[in-house]
């Protein structure tokens, strides 16, 4: 299980955070200020670590500064669009930046591109006869391989990292496709029919009426 | 033109003026004095021709023994006398005075062409009393005519000698070149020596050029060194005291706008935190499958919070933003009255905190905005409020100060501050407790709304506090006089 260290001040917006890791099955800890967040940082044993810049005690960047020592990817939360700020904090060695206020699955996606890149996701997901291995590109239906377009294979997984959420079409537009589709949602539904027919996810793959589309999980029925 | 170009010429054209102009008197008056003795050298002449004349014309009827001359023998002899052994170089002439013709004449050919001395000779009325002076310019040369009437044996005669007066002129005109040239030089001499004088009674001046030009190009810390003559001191100093008045405002200018940019700054950051909670709370309760009801209680909870947060936010910036902008109606407000409403709406928040608020005032009317005023207290009274624990009091006062102004006062029994953050408590979203204000659903701009106040009635606000012992705030402000 992946464990997540929040260090926000904002009572809330921690709350938040950490409601919304735990949809994902992210576990988070809490820390409201820059010194206990440094020192929980250092003693235990995180995946991630989400930091605020504007912290009382210590701030942002000097917490960065005191626990770069553990190793542990950092993203920097915060509210200050200064690029200045960005550069600082990235050159401190944080991985990413997220600017206040943000979206629950812009922070998973962006969590999720650090968590790969220091290869904490898991490599293969498995949902019901269904197995997804993200590092080889192949998925297999009661054993056997699918074939399946590279788009259509990262719209499945994406889903398949999101069971349970709702996901809008814009965002995994952004996330599959990498960039704001302007009026291409239709390009959105033929990948999710194609990736509904070849795996046969008909009932579990649902369409969310305005909204977008939803994979349920195994255990919900 | 630069001022030492200006000074350079001016003296240089002056400088050659004024020598010519004193030189020209000085050439003229000797040239005249030469031309009076010329005269007087030339009418001696004349007499001797004219006594030689004279003298021949009766030797000669003597020696002829005869009563009278006939005009011819004059001619004769007057050509002998002409070209006698001691008058080679006589230039006259002889006419007869009756029909003006030339009776006998040497070296007077040339002269005689002349339609000047034509004009002379026939214009001239004789007098043998005085002699007349002319002088003709004949090519090149200048020549002096005397020109007298005398009567030989009963004749009358008009008598003409010429001097050559040449060298007198040409000596003037010499003299007149030689100053011509010398006042050039001179001057120039003269200037050149003004110039470099000018150059370096004006070099302060560049260097107050170099200072200026540096001041005007945004450095305002440099002063300059008060060096020179009297006059260019007196305008360092004033060019410093220029720069002085140019550094402060610039200062205070930049003051101001780094405050605002902070005020900017903190705005975005504190409409951006509950915006963060709300954004992310709706977010979930949309995407999320199954929300059980107490994660949506609390989710909406949250929201409905944050919202009311930001409300009071903007609340508070619009009360801001209006103080800026409106006049404010100033009257006599008695603050017994208002002490007095204020109570009444505090009651409820009060009794719920477990706080008692006590009022006093004397009998005191100042002049205010009633509306900004009653914000101004209840601003500081829910400051005492969130500040304070059960069961404390909150004092609400006014009295005479004794200098004509009424000192208001909020006092409270609560947590207190450090004196750190009594000096930053007026700054817009300062909060001593970012958690606790957030909370109690502040947004950091009360105090900075109440000080805002103060200013437009000309009050002071003053904070006064200790850790654990409570916290005073005292508003100080102009009395209106009981009539």
């Amino acid at each position: 299980m992946i464990s997540i260290l929040i260090i926000e001040d904002d009572v809330n917006i921690a709350k938040m955070i950490k409601a919304t890791l735990s949809i994902v099955g992210y576990s988070g800890t809490c820390r409201y200020d820059g010194r206990s967040g440094a020192e929980e940082a250092m003693k235990g044993s995180y995946d991630l670590i989400l930091l605020d810049i504007m912290l009382p005690e210590m701030n942002g960047f000097e917490v960065m500064e005191s626990i770069k020592s553990c190793g542990t990817p950092v993203i920097f939360l915060t509210a200050m669009q200064d690029v200045a700020d960005k550069v600082k904090g990235l050159r401190l060695g944080a991985e990413d930046y997220i600017v206040k206020p943000f979206e629950a699955l812009e922070l998973l996606a962006r969590i999720d591109v650090v968590l790969r890149r220091s290869e904490k996701t898991r490599d293969t997901i498995t949902y019901g006869d269904l197995t997804a291995d993200i590092g080889r590109h192949i998925i297999t239906l009661a054993g056997k391989q699918v074939q399946l377009t590279p788009k259509e294979f990262d719209v499945i997984v994406y889903f398949l990292q999101h069971q349970d959420i709702a996901v809008t079409r814009e965002r995994l537009l952004s996330a599959v496709w990498g960039y704001e589709f302007e009026g291409e949602s239709r390009t959105v539904d033929i990948h999710v029919q194609q990736v509904r027919r070849k795996l046969g996810l008909k009932d579990k793959l649902i369409t969310i009426p305005k909204l977008g589309y939803r994979l349920e999980s195994q255990n919900s029925v | 033109m630069k001022l030492w170009q200006n000074i350079f010429l001016s003296s240089l054209l002056l400088m050659i003026l004024t020598i010519n102009i004193v030189s020209a008197a000085v050439l003229s008056s000797s040239h005249k004095m030469l031309l009076e003795r010329e005269q007087a050298h030339a009418v001696n002449e004349y007499e001797f021709f004219a006594a030689s004349f004279s003298n021949a014309v009766i030797y000669e009827r003597l020696r002829a023994d005869e009563v009278i001359l006939s005009e011819e023998q004059v001619a004769s002899t007057a050509k002998e006398l002409f070209f006698g052994p001691d008058n080679d170089t006589a230039h006259a002439a002889v006419f007869s005075a009756s029909d003006r013709r030339l009776v006998a004449g040497s070296g007077f050919d040339e002269l005689m062409e002349l339609g000047e001395v034509q004009d002379h000779i026939s214009g001239y009325s004789p007098d043998p009393d005085t002699c007349q002076i002319r002088i003709f310019t004949l090519g090149k040369s200048r020549i002096m005519t005397v020109t007298s009437a005398m009567t030989v044996e009963g004749r009358d005669y008009i008598v003409i000698t010429a001097l050559d007066v040449s060298d007198i002129y040409a000596m003037r005109d010499r003299q007149r070149d030689f100053v011509r040239k010398v006042s050039i030089i001179s001057a120039a001499i003269v200037s050149l020596i003004l110039l470099v004088t000018v150059i370096i009674l004006l070099r302060p001046l560049s260097r107050l050029n170099i200072y200026t030009k540096a001041i005007a190009g945004g450095n305002y810390k440099i002063r300059i060194r008060k060096k020179g003559s009297i006059e260019f001191r007196e305008l360092s100093g004033n060019m410093n005291a220029m720069a002085d008045s140019i550094q402060r405002n610039a200062a205070r200018l930049e003051k101001t706008a780094e405050d605002r940019q902070t005020f900017i700054a903190n705005l975005a950051h504190e409409m951006k935190t509950p915006l963060t909670s709300i954004l992310g709370f709706g977010d979930l309760l949309r995407i999320k499958k199954n929300v059980s009801d107490s994660e949506r209680m609390e989710y909406a909870g949250v929201i409905v919070e944050e919202t009311k947060r930001l409300r009071s936010l903007s609340g508070k910036l619009m009360e801001l933003v209006a103080l800026g902008g409106t006049e404010t109606e100033m009257e006599p407000v008695a603050l017994r009255d208002i002490f007095r409403d204020l109570e009444a709406a505090f009651a409820p928040q009060l009794s719920k905190n477990g706080l008692t608020l006590y009022t006093s005032s004397e009998e005191i009317t100042v002049m205010a905005d009633q509306e900004l005023l009653i914000s101004l207290l209840s601003n500081l009274i829910e400051n005492a409020v969130k500040a304070s624990s059960e069961g404390k009091r909150i004092a609400l006062n006014a009295r005479h100060n004794g200098d004509g102004r009424v000192l208001i006062s909020v006092a409270d029994e609560g947590i207190g501050m450090s004196q750190e953050a009594v000096e930053k408590v007026f700054q817009p979203f300062y909060m001593v407790d970012k958690s606790r204000s957030r909370k109690a659903g502040g947004a950091g701009l009360g105090l900075a709304l109440c000080e805002k106040i103060a200013s437009v009635h000309g009050a002071e606000l003053s904070v006064t506090s200790e850790i654990g012992k409570g916290t005073t705030v005292s508003l100080l402000m102009k009395e209106v006089e009981p009539s």
